[in-house]
C-alpha cells in the first residue's frame, strides 16, 4: 500500500471476518495486513483486531478488521463483532464442502442482522490446494499434492452462482500465496458506498440505546427502520 | 416461548435443600450443601453433615511429638465443620445447619480480606487424619486432638523413623452442649471409620505433590521429584531471579514444614500472602490445584484421567478434531509447547476432558488455559483442575453457547458503569463496546492478554479467591488506564492503549518518582493493589448478584439468537412451513427436552436421597450432581439437541389430541425402574405424581403409529430426531396441504419395505392408525352433511353421549375404517399369480354366496382348516359390513331410523333385525369371522398399492376429509393444546366403547354394558377395533410382561384348566362370551407381540378382527395353543388382568351412563 502524496480522503470502514474454523480468515488477514503467512497462529479468541490503509484512486480506506473466532460455539458472540460492520468477507475452504454451508449461514445472518447494505464477499479460500492454484502448485503443500493435487471439493461456479444470487462479492484466494488477497479488499473498498462513509463509524447519540442490546443490535440500532427492510423475509 | 424460569421454579421447590445443586451463580437459593462446597472447594458428594464452634490451636512451630511448651500457639476461633468424607475448620462464620438463613451460610461469599472463601484453618480429607484423641484438659472442657499422616509415608511409619518424624497435631476445643460435641464426635467417629479405606488413595494422591518432595527427609534426597509441570523440562517462564524464586521457595517449605502439606495443610494469614506475592515455579501448580479444590476431585477418583485415556483410546469425536487444530497454536512462544512432549500432554488433557464433560466438549481458549497450566502442574492435576474450572470457577464459560462468558461480560460492564461512570459514558458515546476487549480477558484468564508471568499471578490470586478476582483486575486496569482510555475513540484505539499498557507491565508504575521504593514498585504491582484494595468491595456476591440480574436477558438473547439461526438453517423442507410454525416447533422441540431433563435430574435426586446410605451410590450420584439444575436450556447449551422416542412422544403430545395416553398410569420403564413391579400403575402416592416421566403434562400415548412416524421422521435410522428432522417430517404432513400427498405420506409410513405395497398386516394397522388418530374426535373441515345433523339429533336423543357432534362425525369415521378395511381386501392384489385363482374364487363366492352359513359351530371349531379355505361365504357379511358404512360412508343419506339408541347400534340393528335372536346373530358373526379368514389367510398373501389405497381413500368422503384436513391440522403447532381440549379421561374418548357398544370387559361391568347393548353382533368388528386401539395400547405392555408368566402357568395346568374352561363354558351366557372374546383377543395380541405364540394366533386375531363371537373366538383361541383348553386358560387368565384394568375405567362410563 504505497503512500500517495496527495491527500486524499480517508475514512474508516469496519470489516468482520466469519467463516468455519480453519478456513483461513486470520491468514488471509495477516496477508493482507503483514503479506505474511504463518502455519501455526494462536487461535483466534473472541476476535482479533487489526487495521490496514487501502488506498484507491480517490480516497483511502482505513481498514478496521475484526477477525473472528471460526469455532461453532463462538457464533453467539459474533453479533458483537460485526454491529455496525460495513464490510464482511464470509471465508470458506475451497476444500470443504461444509465449509460453503456455514458460510451460506453467515450470509444469511449478516443479510437479516448486520447494517443493511452491509458490502458482503464470499471468499473461497485455499487456493493453492486446488488444481488452478494460480502458478502456485509449487508451493502447495502435501494435502493438496495428493490426488493429482486438485484437492477442490466446491466448484467455481456453485460459488460464483450462489454469490450472484445474493450479490455478494466472488473470489477465489490463497492466503498462502497471496492470491488475490489484495483483490478482496480493494473490490471491498470500491464498493463501499460513499454515502456511507461519511457516516460511518460516527458515534451517534442514539447509539445509547442500542447499547444495552447488543446482542440483536441492529434490532434497535441506530439503522433500525433499515434494518427492518433488510429483514423482509 | 415456553416459560423456562417458571418450570425452574417449581422444580427448584421440589428439591429437598439438602440436595447438592452446585450452581452457586444461577441459583436464588443455593442449597446448604452446594455453599459448603463452595466454600471449602469440596467436590459435590460432600454435604454438611455435622457443624459445631469451635477454637483451632496450632502448636508452635517446630514443636516436635513429646515435647511440652508452655507457649499455646496460634488460636483461631471459628467453625467446625465435617462432611462425608472432610473435616474443615474456618474462621469464616458461616453456618449449613437448615435452620441457617441464607446469609449466614454464605457470609464467606463476602469480602474476604485476602483469606479466600475458606479463611484460615483447614481442610482434612478424613483419610488424612491418623488419630484423633479427646483430651482431658483441666477446665472439663470438650478438647480434641487431631495429628494426621503429614510427612508420614507409609514406610516411615516404621519405628526407626518415628524419632525424627515430626507430626502434625492440632487441637480443637469445641464449644458447645455437651451433647452437640458427643454428637459431632460421634459423627466424626463414624467418618474416619468409612474413611480409613482411603488412606491409601491420599497416599497415591499425595506422591504426585512437589511439596513432599520439597520436604523429604534427608535419606532420600535422590529421589526423583515429581511432575511439576513442563517447566521442569524447558524452564518456567520468566527470569527466576527477577521473580525470586529461590527465596520464595525457601519461605514455601518452611510454611510447609510448620503448617503441614497438601491435604494437611493449615492455613493461616502468612499462606495467604505468600499466595500474593506470587507462587514458587515448583510449587505452583500444587497449590492452584489445592486452592481450587480440584486435588479432592483427585483424591475422589486418582485414576480417572488415566482411565478416560485408556477407556477412549483411539476414539475419535468432532472435538478431537477440533482440539488437533488449535495443538499447535497454544501458548506457541513457550518452548514447551514446541515439542511433541507438550503438546503430547496438551493434547491428551484437552481429549480426556472432552470425553468426561461432553457436553462442553473444547472450547477455543481452553487450549490456552490448558497449556498455561501444564507448564506448572502434571497431566492429571492439569485434567482435575480443567474440570473445577469449568464446574465451579469459570462455569458456563467454555460451553457450547459460552452463556457464562457472555454473561460474565454483561456483570462487567455492569461494574464499569458502577465504578467508572464517566469512562462507562466515554464508551457509550464513542460506541465502543468493551466485552470486544474484555472477553478475551475472562475467557483466557489473562493468560494471553498479559504476559505469562503476570498472567499467572492473577492466577495464584484467582484460584484461592474465585472468579471475582477476574473482575476486580479487569476493573483495575481500565482504572490505570482510564485518562488514556477516555482520549481513545473507537475500538482500535482504545485496544491499542491497553495492548501498550500489558506489554509495559514490569515497567516501574512510578518512573519519576523521587522515591525509590515507589520507583521500584510495578505497574503489575500497581495493578494488584488497585484490584485487591480499591476494588475491595467486588466480592463474590456481588458478582452472583448481577449475575441472576443479568441471566435471564444474556440467556435468552443466546436463545433468539440460536432460535433465528437455527431456524435459518433448517433446510429447504422448512420453507414449506411458515416462520411461527417454525418458530413454534422450535421452542416446542426444545421445551420438550429442556422439561425432560429437569424432570430426570428431580427424578436422580430423588433415587440419590433415596440411595443415600449407600456409599457406592453416592460416587455415582456426585458426578451427576455437578452438572446442576439448568441442564437443557438451550442458552446454556443444549446437552442435548437429540429427541428420543419417549420425548417425541411428549413432543406430540403438546400438540396432538390423539398422541395422548388414554391410559396415564402406564409405567414408564426407563425412569422408573425399580417402580415397574406394578404397585406404581394402580395407586401412586401423591409426590410420585410430581415426579412423574412426563410432568405436569398429559402423559403421550404409545401407539404402533407413532413409532411409525419416529421412524419415518428419523430418516437417517439414528433412533433420534433433530429438529431438522422434526420440520421435515411435519413439512410432509402439514406443509403442502396437499391430499394426494398425505395420503401418499399415510401409506409409505405403513410401507415397510418401500417396495410400493402394503400387506395384509400393513393394512389392519393402517385402520388401526385411523382410529388411532379418530378417536379423540377429529378435527379440520369436515363438510356437514344432512346426516351429520340427524345423527348429532340422534345423538344427543339417546343420552349419555357429550360432545355430541364430533361424536357423530367421529362415529362415522368409525364406520368408514370398517368400510377401509373391507375395500382394501376387496381390491387388494394378491402377491404370488399362484394365489390368483384363490382370491378369484374368493370374490367369486363373495359375489354368488346367498346362504346363510349353516354348519354347526362346533364343525368349525373342530376343523379349524375351514377358515383357511374360505369358501362359505354369505351376503349377510357383506351386507353387515357395508351396512355399518353406508350411512356413514354416505354422508348424504340421512339415518332412517333416527330415533333408535346409539346411531351406530340402530345402524346394526336395521341390518341384523331380529336383532335379538342370538342365533341369527351368531350366524352373521361366524359368516364375517370366516370372510375375514379367507381375507387374511397367510396362505394366500396379498397386498394393496398406492393407487389402491388412494382409490379406497377417495372412496370415502370422510377418509378423504380425513386426509385432506383432518390429519394434518391435527398437529396443533402453534397453539397447542390448551388444557381445555386435552382430554385425558378415556371416557371422552370417541371409541366404541364410549359410545356405549358392548365389547368384552370383566364381569357385572360388561352384563351392563351389554344390557345397553343389545345388537351385539355389531360390536364385532368394532368392538375389536375398539380393543385393538385402547386395550392393546393400554395392556400390551402389561400383557407382554405377564404373558411369559401366563405361558408358564398354562403348560403348566394345560390339562386342568381345560376341564375349568370347559365347565365355565357350559355356563356360559352371552356376555361372557364376550369376556372371552375380549380376553381371547387380548392374549392373542399380546402373544402376537412377545412373539411367543406363531402365527396361527395372528390369524386368529384377524378372525377376530371381523368380528368373530364367543366360539370363533375360543375356537381361534384353542387352536392357537399348543395344548387345547390350555390357551384358553391363559387367554382367559390374560382377560382377567387386562379385563380387570380396564373394567375399572370402563366401569365408571357405565356407571355414569346405565346407573345413574
Amino acid at each position: 500500500m504505497a503512500d500517495s502524496n496527495t491527500p486524499k480522503p480517508s475514512s474508516s470502514v469496519k470489516l468482520v471476518l466469519l467463516g468455519e474454523a480453519a478456513v483461513g480468515k486470520s491468514s488471509l488477514v495477516l496477508r493482507f495486513v503483514n503479506n505474511d503467512f504463518q502455519e501455526n497462529k494462536e487461535p483466534t479468541i473472541g476476535a482479533a483486531f487489526l487495521t490496514q490503509k487501502c488506498n484507491l484512486p480517490t480516497r483511502t480506506i482505513k481498514f478496521e478488521i475484526w477477525d473472528t473466532a471460526g469455532q461453532e460455539r463462538f457464533a453467539s458472540l459474533a453479533p458483537m463483532y460485526y454491529r455496525n460492520a460495513q464490510a464482511a468477507l464470509v471465508v470458506y475452504d475451497l476444500t470443504k464442502p461444509t465449509s460453503l454451508i456455514k458460510a451460506k449461514h453467515w450470509v444469511a445472518e449478516l443479510q437479516r442482522q448486520a447494517s443493511p447494505g452491509i458490502v458482503i464477499a464470499l471468499v473461497g479460500n485455499k487456493l493453492d490446494l486446488t488444481s488452478d492454484g494460480a502458478g502456485s502448485g509449487g508451493d502447495a503443500d502435501g494435502a493438496g499434492a495428493e490426488d493429482s493435487g486438485d484437492a477442490r471439493k466446491v466448484t467455481t461456479e456453485e460459488a460464483k452462482t450462489y454469490a450472484e444470487e445474493e450479490g455478494l462479492l466472488f473470489f477465489e484466494t490463497s492466503a498462502k500465496t497471496g492470491y488475490n488477497v489484495t483483490e478482496v479488499f480493494t473490490a471491498i473498498a470500491n464498493a463501499i458506498p460513499e454515502t456511507s462513509l461519511k457516516t460511518a463509524r460516527g458515534p451517534g447519540a442514539s447509539h445509547t440505546a442500542g447499547r444495552t442490546e447488543e446482542q440483536r443490535v441492529n434490532l434497535n440500532g441506530p439503522r433500525d427502520p433499515n434494518a427492518k427492510e433488510g429483514c423482509a423475509c | 416461548m415456553l416459560n423456562f424460569s417458571s418450570f425452574v421454579q417449581k422444580a427448584q421447590q421440589l428439591l429437598d435443600p439438602t440436595q447438592g445443586l452446585n450452581l452457586p451463580e444461577s441459583d436464588k437459593n443455593p442449597s446448604k450443601a452446594s455453599l459448603f462446597q463452595s466454600q471449602f472447594r469440596l467436590p459435590s458428594s460432600q454435604h454438611p453433615l455435622y457443624e459445631i464452634t469451635a477454637e483451632l490451636t496450632i502448636p508452635p512451630a517446630n514443636v516436635t511429638q513429646g515435647d511440652r511448651d508452655r507457649d499455646r500457639g496460634f488460636q483461631y476461633a471459628g467453625k467446625l465443620h465435617l462432611s462425608e468424607a472432610f473435616l474443615c475448620f474456618s474462621t469464616t462464620p458461616s453456618s449449613f445447619l437448615q435452620s441457617a438463613s441464607t446469609s449466614t451460610s454464605s457470609i464467606f461469599t463476602g469480602q474476604t480480606h485476602g483469606g479466600g472463601p475458606s479463611g484460615n484453618g483447614f481442610t482434612f480429607p478424613l483419610c488424612a487424619i491418623r488419630r484423633v484423641e479427646r483430651l482431658h484438659s483441666q477446665n472439663f472442657q470438650f478438647a480434641l486432638s487431631i495429628s494426621t499422616w503429614n510427612g508420614i509415608s507409609q514406610d516411615a511409619a516404621k519405628e526407626k523413623d518415628k524419632k525424627d518424624l515430626r507430626e502434625q497435631r492440632v487441637t480443637v476445643q469445641l464449644a458447645g452442649s455437651r451433647q452437640a460435641c458427643e454428637r459431632f464426635c460421634d459423627g466424626l467417629k463414624k467418618g474416619l471409620r468409612a474413611n480409613v479405606g482411603n488412606v491409601a488413595k491420599l497416599k497415591k494422591v499425595t506422591a504426585e505433590c512437589y511439596s513432599e518432595y520439597l520436604l523429604r527427609p534427608e535419606d532420600k534426597k535422590n529421589a526423583t521429584p515429581p511432575d511439576a509441570g513442563l517447566g521442569m523440562l524447558f524452564k518456567y517462564p520468566g527470569d527466576p531471579k527477577k521473580l525470586r524464586d529461590r527465596a520464595k521457595m525457601r519461605l514455601w517449605a518452611e510454611y510447609l514444614r510448620d503448617n503441614g502439606r497438601n491435604m494437611t495443610l493449615i492455613r493461616q494469614p502468612t499462606f495467604h500472602k505468600l499466595i500474593r506475592v506470587g507462587l514458587p515455579n515448583r510449587l505452583r501448580g500444587e497449590m492452584w490445584e489445592l486452592t481450587s479444590g480440584s486435588i479432592y476431585l483427585r483424591l475422589e477418583n486418582p485414576t480417572l484421567y488415566a482411565d478416560t485415556l485408556a477407556k477412549f483410546s483411539g476414539r475419535e469425536s468432532l472435538a478431537i478434531d477440533e482440539i488437533e487444530k488449535d495443538l499447535n497454536r497454544s501458548l506457541p512462544e513457550y518452548p514447551g509447547f514446541q515439542s511433541e512432549e507438550g503438546i503430547g500432554r496438551l493434547r491428551r488433557v484437552l481429549t480426556a476432558y472432552s470425553w468426561v464433560n461432553a457436553e462442553v466438549g473444547y472450547c477455543q481458549a481452553m487450549n490456552i488455559v490448558v497449556a498455561a497450566l501444564l507448564i506448572y502442574m502434571s497431566e492429571a492435576q492439569a485434567f482435575f483442575l480443567l474440570s473445577a474450572l469449568c464446574d465451579r470457577l469459570v462455569p458456563g464459560y467454555y460451553s457450547t453457547t459460552m452463556y457464562g462468558t457472555l454473561l460474565d461480560q454483561k456483570v462487567f460492564e455492569s461494574l464499569v458503569e458502577k465504578t467508572m461512570p464517566i469512562l462507562w459514558e466515554h464508551l457509550v458515546k464513542s460506541d465502543v463496546q468493551l466485552s470486544v476487549v474484555s472477553l478475551p480477558w475472562f475467557l483466557s484468564l489473562y493468560i494471553n492478554s498479559m504476559p505469562l508471568v503476570f498472567a499467572f499471578r492473577v492466577l495464584d490470586v484467582f484460584f484461592v479467591e474465585g472468579p471475582k478476582v477476574l473482575f476486580q483486575v479487569g476493573l483495575a486496569i481500565l482504572r490505570i488506564n482510564g485518562e488514556e482510555l477516555l482520549d481513545a475513540s473507537d475500538d482500535g484505539a482504545f485496544i491499542s492503549v491497553l495492548k501498550s499498557y500489558f506489554a509495559r507491565l514490569d515497567e516501574s508504575a512510578h518512573p519519576k518518582s523521587e522515591n525509590p521504593k515507589l520507583r521500584a514498585v510495578t505497574k503489575f504491582q500497581e495493578l494488584m493493589v488497585v484490584a485487591f484494595k480499591e476494588f475491595s468491595g467486588i466480592t463474590h456476591s456481588s458478582i452472583t448478584e448481577l449475575r441472576l440480574k443479568n441471566k435471564d436477558a444474556v440467556l435468552s438473547n443466546i436463545e433468539n439468537f440460536a432460535k433465528r439461526t437455527a431456524i435459518r438453517n433448517l433446510g429447504p423442507d422448512s420453507k414449506l412451513l411458515s416462520n411461527d410454525e417454525l418458530g413454534a416447533l422450535y421452542d416446542r422441540f426444545y421445551g420438550v427436552l429442556y422439561e425432560r431433563q429437569q424432570r430426570d435430574h428431580i427424578i436422580k435426586q430423588e433415587q440419590a436421597r433415596r440411595a443415600k446410605n449407600s456409599r457406592s451410590r453416592l460416587a455415582e450420584v456426585a458426578s451427576e450432581g455437578d452438572h446442576g439444575i439448568e441442564k437443557g436450556r438451550v442458552g446454556l447449551g443444549p446437552s442435548t439437541s437429540l429427541m428420543d422416542y419417549d420425548a417425541f412422544r411428549e413432543f406430540l403430545a403438546g400438540m396432538c389430541k390423539w398422541a395422548i395416553s388414554d391410559s396415564p398410569t402406564t409405567p414408564r420403564r426407563e425412569t422408573f425402574p425399580e417402580k415397574e413391579k406394578g404397585f406404581y400403575s394402580s395407586f401412586r402416592r401423591p409426590d410420585a405424581a410430581l415426579l412423574s416421566p412426563w410432568g405436569a403434562g398429559p402423559e403421550p400415548a404409545d401407539h404402533e403409529f407413532l413409532r411409525r412416524l419416529f421412524q419415518k421422521w428419523d430418516t437417517d435410522s439414528s433412533s433420534s430426531l433433530t429438529l431438522q428432522k422434526v420440520v421435515s417430517g411435519l413439512a410432509r404432513i402439514k406443509g403442502k396441504r396437499d391430499i394426494m400427498g398425505t395420503i401418499t405420506y399415510f401409506f409409505e409410513l405403513h410401507d415397510d419395505n418401500g417396495d410400493g405395497k402394503v400387506d395384509r398386516e400393513g393394512i389392519l394397522r393402517m385402520s388401526e392408525a385411523l382410529l388411532f388418530l379418530s378417536r379423540r374426535g377429529l378435527e379440520g373441515t369436515l363438510s356437514p352433511s344432512s346426516s351429520t345433523v340427524t345423527l348429532s339429533a340422534t345423538g344427543s336423543a339417546s343420552g349419555g353421549q357429550n360432545d355430541v357432534p364430533g361424536q357423530s362425525v367421529s362415529e362415522r369415521f368409525l364406520g368408514s375404517v370398517s368400510a377401509f378395511i373391507r375395500r382394501c381386501f376387496e381390491y387388494a392384489d394378491p402377491d404370488h399369480p399362484k394365489n390368483q385363482d384363490s382370491a378369484v374364487r374368493e370374490l367369486g363366492d363373495k359375489l354368488e354366496s346367498t346362504k346363510l352359513q349353516e354348519e354347526p359351530a362346533s364343525e368349525q371349531l373342530a376343523s379349524p382348516d375351514a377358515f383357511a379355505i374360505g369358501d362359505d361365504d354369505d351376503d349377510d357379511e357383506d351386507d353387515d359390513l357395508l351396512a355399518m358404512d353406508s350411512p356413514a360412508g354416505s354422508p348424504k343419506a340421512p339415518a332412517k331410523k333416527p330415533n333408535n339408541p346409539p346411531p351406530a347400534l340402530q345402524l346394526n340393528s336395521t341390518q341384523l333385525s331380529p336383532n335379538d335372536d342370538p342365533d341369527t346373530r351368531r350366524r352373521v358373526s361366524k359368516a364375517q369371522s370366516e370372510k375375514a379368514n379367507i381375507a387374511l389367510d397367510p396362505s394366500n398373501p396379498l397386498h394393496i398399492t398406492l393407487p389402491t389405497f388412494r382409490m379406497v381413500v377417495l372412496a370415502d368422503e370422510l377418509l378423504e376429509q380425513f386426509f385432506e384436513s383432518s390429519f394434518p391440522s391435527s398437529f396443533h403447532i402453534i397453539e397447542g393444546l390448551t388444557s381445555a381440549n386435552t382430554p385425558t379421561s378415556a371416557s371422552s374418548l370417541t371409541t366404541f366403547s364410549s359410545l356405549g357398544i358392548g365389547i368384552g370387559i370383566g364381569g357385572a361391568t360388561s352384563r351392563a354394558v351389554n344390557a345397553a347393548t343389545p345388537a351385539a353382533g355389531g360390536r364385532g368388528l368394532r368392538g375389536v377395533l375398539d380393543n385393538i386401539v385402547t386395550d392393546g395400547m393400554r395392556v400390551a405392555a402389561e400383557v407382554r410382561r405377564r404373558m411369559e408368566e401366563a405361558q408358564r402357568e398354562l403348560e403348566k395346568n394345560a390339562l386342568a384348566s381345560g376341564q375349568q374352561q370347559g365347565q365355565q363354558r357350559g355356563g356360559d351366557e352371552e356376555d361372557e362370551d364376550e369376556d372371552e372374546d375380549g380376553a381371547g383377543f387380548t392374549s392373542d395380541r399380546a402373544s402376537t407381540r412377545s412373539g411367543k405364540v406363531g402365527r396361527s394366533v395372528r390369524s386368529s386375531d384377524r378372525d377376530l378382527l371381523t368380528g368373530a363371537d364367543a366360539e370363533a373366538g375360543d375356537a381361534a383361541v384353542d387352536e392357537a395353543g399348543p395344548a387345547p383348553g390350555g390357551v384358553g386358560e391363559g387367554g382367559r387368565e390374560l382377560g382377567g388382568n387386562g379385563g380387570g384394568e380396564r373394567s375399572s375405567e370402563t366401569g365408571k362410563v357405565v356407571g355414569v351412563e346405565f346407573d345413574g
